[in-house]
């Protein structure tokens, strides 16, 4: 909840205050869970956009004059750096505001409790399959690459040599993920998936009376934030 | 030959699935590995093909190194046809599918024709040749894996459980595969849980517990009683046939001609 209301707010905010606001609330979050060391990824894979767009809006941001340094042909401008730096801010704060969320949600308590909530079992299923989707993937393509690397598929040299061998790697991918969905719809059958009855949730989620105190306010809080800047009665440096 | 020397192989989870293996495989031997399920084996034959890098330890192909040699150019020596053949079967025929390896070894027109030709017949294929492979079933699957890897005619062949989801006439013909790559003087190194298959097919069995090598010997001596404590530590049953030899005082007894055999000459 924390992770949603700070990626909202970062991402419907303009100015400095709002993503620093919403930094400091996500770094409290991973220094209170404990995440510093399986946080330090995330943070780095957020690097090489930074740079990006710190490049473009310092160097390109149009109809900025207000030059601050020449490099050969580029000009770099106060407001691109003013721009890029918010711009930066902001994609930060929301992209660790989600990291936050991922690293703190287990799937089957995300699961869980959007089926306790209400949400159709189908609905459940599709979301949940999908994030299990990715490290499964992943697994195949590292195993469909070893048994062609084993029939002497060189995926090192040309250009030309790396593309004939894409098919070789794509197909048994795709085909083997496609036969697999056969196999998991019979399998769910067989286990009643898809019976009228309502199912019993076995996993225990712990909430108390201060967390849920603490979603409301923040929901609520998110929410006054949000019109309030759009309808233009608060505006923040 | 297959030389390895002290190999330790760790995973970045920090599993040691090799933990000390010394193996020395020569040109033209049959052996089979066996042991529970994480006892190292499929770890093992990977090394043989550049596919896993030793930990520590060396891992010899013919006297050299594998260490500077990339697993495209390992392949020519050492085939490994996998567990699951839908990693990696891709063609829309079989043919085409068998032609991959031996095409990428550098066969080309007649030359690859020949091959292909002759690792369909050698798993019973033939007549299947301009199908798509998808439309085989499982076991017919797994053999056109294994064709498309005899088709490329390397020195060594390593089959990683060549015999599961087969039938009697499916583990017949895998096992005639093996009598007809022993005759022509190729190396073959198969992974199996299948006891009867191992004892009847490979004159040479190894076998792994916890990353190591426990036993090495023929199936006479390695599925002899006074392994059997050995066994069970890494959950190998012996054969039927074992069983019965042990039960009925005829000593080891692994394959079914070896107990008829020594029932026929037992006195009285």
């Amino acid at each position: 909840m924390i992770a949603l209301s700070t990626a909202a707010l970062a991402f419907v905010l303009r100015g400095w205050l709002a993503p620093i606001l919403a930094l400091i609330v996500v770094g409290a979050t991973v220094a209170r869970a404990g995440l510093g060391r399986a946080f330090l990824p995330f943070v780095l894979a957020t690097l090489p956009l930074l740079i990006s767009i710190v490049l473009i809006d310092v160097f390109l941001y149009p109809g900025a004059t207000d030059t601050i340094m020449v490099i050969g042909p580029l000009r770099a401008t106060g407001t691109g750096l003013t721009i890029a730096g918010q711009a930066s801010l902001r994609i930060v704060a929301f992209a660790l505001s989600v990291a936050v969320f991922a690293l703190t949600t287990p799937t089957d308590d995300l699961l869980a409790d959007l089926e306790r909530r209400g949400m159709g079992r189908r609905a459940t299923f599709i979301i949940g399959a999908a994030i299990q989707t990715i490290p499964r993937l992943a697994a195949r393509a590292g195993e469909v690459a070893d048994s062609q690397r084993a029939r002497g598929l060189n995926t090192e040299g040309s250009v030309w040599r790396r593309v004939r061998g894409v098919v070789p790697l794509v197909g048994p991918m795709i085909s083997g993920a496609l036969s697999e969905v056969e196999e998991r719809t019979l399998a769910l059958e067989a286990r009643a998936f898809s019976a009228p009855a309502r199912r019993a949730l076995l996993r225990p989620m712990p909430d108390d009376a201060a967390q849920r105190a603490g979603r409301w306010l923040l929901g609520l809080a998110t929410i006054v934030l949000i019109v309030a800047t759009i309808s233009g009665h608060l505006a923040l440096p | 030959m297959i030389e390895v020397r002290g190999l330790v192989h760790v995973y970045p989870d920090g599993t040691r699935a090799v933990d000390g293996v010394h193996l020395r495989i020569g040109d033209g031997e049959q052996i089979a590995i066996i042991g529970q399920n994480g006892s190292g084996k499929s770890t093992l034959v990977r090394h043989f093909n550049g596919l896993l890098r030793p930990t520590l330890g060396d891992v010899l192909i013919d006297g050299q190194l594998t260490a500077g040699l990339r697993v495209a150019a390992l392949a020519a020596n050492v085939g490994l046809a996998f567990q699951d053949p839908d990693r990696q079967i891709f063609a829309g025929q079989v043919r085409t599918e068998v032609a991959f390896g031996p095409h990428n070894l550098g066969l080309r027109s007649a030359a690859l024709e020949t091959a292909v030709t002759k690792a369909l017949d050698a798993v019973g294929l033939t007549e299947q040749g301009e199908r798509n492979p998808y439309d085989l079933g499982f076991s017919n699957r797994k053999l056109l894996a294994l064709a498309s890897i005899l088709a490329m005619g390397t020195p060594t062949v390593v089959l990683d459980e060549p015999t599961t989801g087969q039938d009697l006439r499916g583990v017949e013909r895998v096992r005639r595969i093996v009598a007809d790559l022993a005759a022509a003087g190729r190396t073959v190194v198969a992974i199996s849980h299948d006891m009867r298959f191992v004892a009847e097919a490979f004159p040479r069995v190894v076998v792994m517990r916890a990353g190591r090598v426990i036993l090495d010997g023929t199936p006479g001596e390695v599925f002899a009683e006074a392994n059997w404590g050995a066994l069970a530590g890494t959950y190998v049953e012996p054969q039927l046939a074992s069983r019965v030899g042990v039960r009925l005082g005829l000593g080891s007894t692994p394959t079914d001609a070896a107990l008829i055999e020594a029932l026929v000459k037992r006195p009285g």
